[in-house]
């Protein structure tokens, strides 16, 4: 190194080390991260208990990297490093020319196997007929755009699997073959983890015959760009800018039904709306709860459908976008999302006053969430 | 505390910077030292004290050799003592459930003290060398400990003998030009160890998890080449961190790595791998022993004593102790038989040969049992019946430019470069206006991995 270039690099590194933390000081602090969706680490209270199991560092250091200064910029700076030095996937998201796609976590069998007899045990407690649709996400319906998952189990066998240990009396609804010949549609967001309005759409049209009904024609809604740069979870995991940014799309049936009420109950208290749109959140980063809103225990709506049929539908969040669909076709539509119910369903609805009870989950979510056996309470 | 975080590079070392430049000259050994507690409590907020005591230990070892000069029994009590209290230490912290489990017992393994094999390492050095009369006493034990304490290098190396700083302890020079000379290097380790060994230790990572009973050929070449790269970019990565570290500070530290994946045998290999550890087994166990000189089986004894403590060093478990045993084993034989005849390979058949008998030695080193080992080599030579598949292509793919990368940073290639176009005054002066800039990138794109470590979307609303 010569003399010039000695003196340039200690220059250039004590202008570096001094200027960001600094940097970092002066800012003002966040309390919450809008694109992680967390809040954000507390500076920690010195003790010698904490200093002694050395959580007092530890808490210490995520306060500093927390908060240092323009902290997702440097994130996106590596975001794209990662991307450029080929790897094509980042915090276990990958990426294809089109869109994200979200590795899938290993089923838990024991897990899927509680949930199933959840299921075929609530079959029995209830005289209401019983469905189940298990839908695939665009990692089960593009699993072919990623080589890597070519190692994982096929979402068209697992929902198969999961359907063959069905009891007599839960009716299978299997949407995969007609999710998948509308693969080249928009169907699934390219950014984010569920399907679109499209997706759930051609899912209701399939299901709503096995249910008993007729779907609604395709052509007789009119389609609202409710937002156009909508950029869900995918996208917060790897915040990788290449992908095109999603639309929602709202379906409106002018001539159709109309929603006339809407109960809520978030598990301690309850309230009321006049729409399932909630147009507040198409403003925020989860612009997903435009549908149904956020995280509800229970809710209720009811439609001046005049038929007086009453479906109970227990669900993961890829009802949301859904359960629009089928205020066509039923006079009173109760949702309930079994992972903010304490104790039993009953506290919100009694099975037995419906006529249908549709399980509606992602295989994603069934395959690891732990609170569908709630349903045989 | 590690290098390689945010807390360590934008808080800590300028804080430490800062108060070491401006303060005087008689301050800066207790400034060193406050530095380099608080450095080491910060991750041993406990074992702290344990490493004060080996000091205490050491210091006082030394200053007894030093008063009773002409008395040899009391030197070599001294001397005993030092060695006793810091072999038990490593014994009890490193080696209690290993030699328990020798014996069928089952002991608890203790939490390692972070650095512990190389302070205590160090330290002997010290009264060893001091009973030799090959250097001089240190008095103070403020600046004797600052010796041990040295937090550039306490955690991972490189193994400095108090003889490499007996004189910079004392009295040292400290300007501009080191602090960039250190900036430079501190920032390549950082560059090694962030942006290349942890990326390339993501594909091993993986791969060690696997069953290797059903892994591809490829698979297994490309975890096990993944490994190899990712301990010499991490390790040589950290040793250049501290000797940067230590530039800034005043203090020379020796060199550690010297491009090892060039050598043209395991000898060689092993003169240019953490060469601060191959010497102190030199120095201290093989001369000791008698070394080369008590005619050829003394000679293969002591070998293979020193490698089997070498393998036994890095961890307690059988697969370290074999690992060093292999390396002993092949040594004695390039000895007496085969180094002579790898002189006169071209040298890419030598580098060859030195680099695959490294790659097979890493997999008894990183895996966690005997059987372990047995499986993958299996899998590497054709054993599951598979060359490639699917699962090896895809990773090829996604790793192949980090491995270029690898390749070509573990070559002398860039380093010859560089002098070639310095030796021309205007390629020099371009290298010198360029040269921290692209280095200031590299800074900044650690940064960035760094602050990317702390990124953990909670997707709540993943309902």
């Amino acid at each position: 190194m010569s003399n010039s270039q000695k003196i340039k690099t200690a220059a250039m590194f004590i202008l570096v080390i001094f200027i960001l933390p600094i940097l970092s000081m002066c800012s003002k602090k966040k309390t919450f991260s809008e694109a992680e969706n967390r809040s954000l680490a507390e500076k920690p209270e010195i003790s010698l208990s904490a200093v002694k199991d050395k959580s007092y560092m530890n808490d210490l250091e995520a306060y500093i990297s927390d908060h240092f200064t323009g902290r997702l910029s440097w994130i996106k700076m590596k975001s794209f490093t990662e991307r450029m030095s080929g790897k094509d996937e980042i915090n276990g998201v990958y990426i294809t020319d089109e869109r994200l796609i979200e590795k899938l976590p290993e089923p838990d069998k024991e897990e899927v196997e509680k949930s199933v007899e959840a299921i075929n045990h609530f079959a029995e407690l209830y005289d209401t007929k019983v469905y189940f649709l298990l839908a695939p996400t665009s990692a089960g319906i593009y699993r072919d755009k990623i080589s890597k998952l070519a190692s994982q189990e096929d979402q068209k066998s697992f929902i198969g699997s999961v359907y063959s240990r069905l009891s007599e009396n839960v009716t299978p609804i299997d949407v995969y073959d007609t999710m998948y010949s509308a693969r080249d549609k928009y169907i699934y967001y390219r950014n984010d983890h569920h399907w679109t309005s499209l997706g759930a759409y051609k899912a209701y049209a399939y299901a709503i015959e096995k249910l008993g009904l007729r779907a609604v024609d395709y052509s007789k809604y009119s389609v609202e760009h409710a937002s156009s740069d909508f950029k869900g979870t995918f996208y917060s995991k790897c915040l990788y800018n290449g992908i095109k940014p999603d639309v929602i799309d709202i379906y409106s049936y002018d001539e159709g039904s109309h929603v006339t009420g809407v109960n809520m109950n978030d598990g301690t208290k309850e309230s009321h709306a006049g729409d399932i749109y909630f147009r507040e959140y198409l403003k925020t980063n989860d612009k997903y709860c435009v549908f149904l809103g956020r995280n509800q225990a229970y809710m209720n709506i009811k439609t001046n459908v005049r038929n007086d049929k009453k479906i109970l539908v227990i669900k993961d969040s890829y009802a949301n976008s859904f359960v629009p669909f089928l205020t066509q076709n039923y006079s009173e539509i109760s949702v309930i999302d079994l992972r903010y119910v304490k104790n039993s369903i009953k506290d919100f609805a009694n099975p037995n006053d419906y006529d249908q009870v549709l399980f509606l989950y992602n295989a994603s979510t069934f395959s690891t969430d732990q609170n569908v056996k709630v349903a045989g309470f | 505390m590690v290098f390689s975080s945010i807390t360590f590079l934008y808080y800590f070392l300028p804080a430490v910077l800062l108060i070491y430049y401006i303060s005087p000259k008689q301050f800066k050994n207790m400034i060193m030292l406050l530095a380099g507690l608080f450095f080491y409590a910060w991750g041993e907020p406990v074992y702290v004290l344990l490493m004060l005591f080996s000091t205490l230990v050491d210091y006082m070892a030394g200053r007894v050799i030093d008063r009773h000069d002409d008395n040899p029994g009391m030197r070599r009590v001294a001397l005993i003592c030092s060695l006793a209290i810091n072999i038990g230490l490593l014994g009890v912290f490193k080696y209690s459930s290993f030699i328990a489990g020798i014996f069928g017992a089952e002991v608890k393994p203790l939490p390692l003290p972070i650095g512990i094999s190389f302070y205590t390492f160090q330290s002997m050095s010290y009264t060893i060398d001091l009973y030799r009369r090959q250097i001089k006493v240190q008095k103070s034990f403020i600046n004797f400990a600052t010796y041990v304490s040295l937090f550039p290098q306490i955690v991972a190396g490189p193994i400095v003998r108090y003889e490499d700083v007996q004189n910079e302890i004392n009295s040292r020079k400290i300007n501009g030009l080191l602090l960039g000379e250190g900036a430079g290097i501190f920032i390549t380790g950082l560059a090694k160890k962030v942006l290349i060994a942890n990326n390339i230790g993501m594909l091993w990572t993986e791969i060690k998890a696997l069953d290797y009973g059903s892994i591809s050929m490829l698979t297994a070449w490309l975890g096990i080449l993944a490994f190899t790269f990712q301990i010499y970019f991490d390790f040589s990565g950290y040793s250049d961190m501290a000797i940067g570290l230590g530039k800034m500070l005043g203090f020379n530290f020796p060199k550690n790595f010297d491009h090892p994946y060039i050598s043209r045998s395991i000898s060689e290999f092993w003169r240019r791998w953490h060469i601060t550890l191959g010497s102190w087994f030199k120095n201290y166990v093989y001369i000791s022993l008698g070394g080369n000189r008590r005619g050829k089986g003394k000679t293969l004894r002591n070998l293979l004593i020193v490698w089997a403590l070498t393998g036994l060093w890095h961890g307690a478990s059988w697969n370290f102790v074999l690992w060093g045993l292999y390396f002993g084993v092949i040594i004695v034989i390039e000895r007496v038989w085969l180094g002579k005849k790898l002189e006169n390979l071209r040298p890419c058949v030598s580098i060859f040969y030195t680099f695959v008998l490294v790659v097979l030695g890493w997999v008894l080193f990183d895996t966690n049992t005997l059987s372990d080992a047995a499986g993958f080599y299996k899998a590497m030579f054709f054993g599951t019946g598979k060359i490639v598949d699917k699962f090896a292509l895809y990773q090829l793919k996604s790793y192949a430019i980090m491995f270029l990368i690898c390749i070509a940073a573990s070559g002398e290639f860039a380093v010859k470069c560089m002098a070639k176009w310095r030796k021309n005054k205007k390629q020099s002066r371009l290298i010198s206006n360029i040269g921290p800039l692209v280095q200031c990138g590299e800074f900044l794109l650690c940064t960035a991995y760094l602050v990317d470590a702390s990124y953990n979307p909670f997707l709540y609303f993943r309902f």
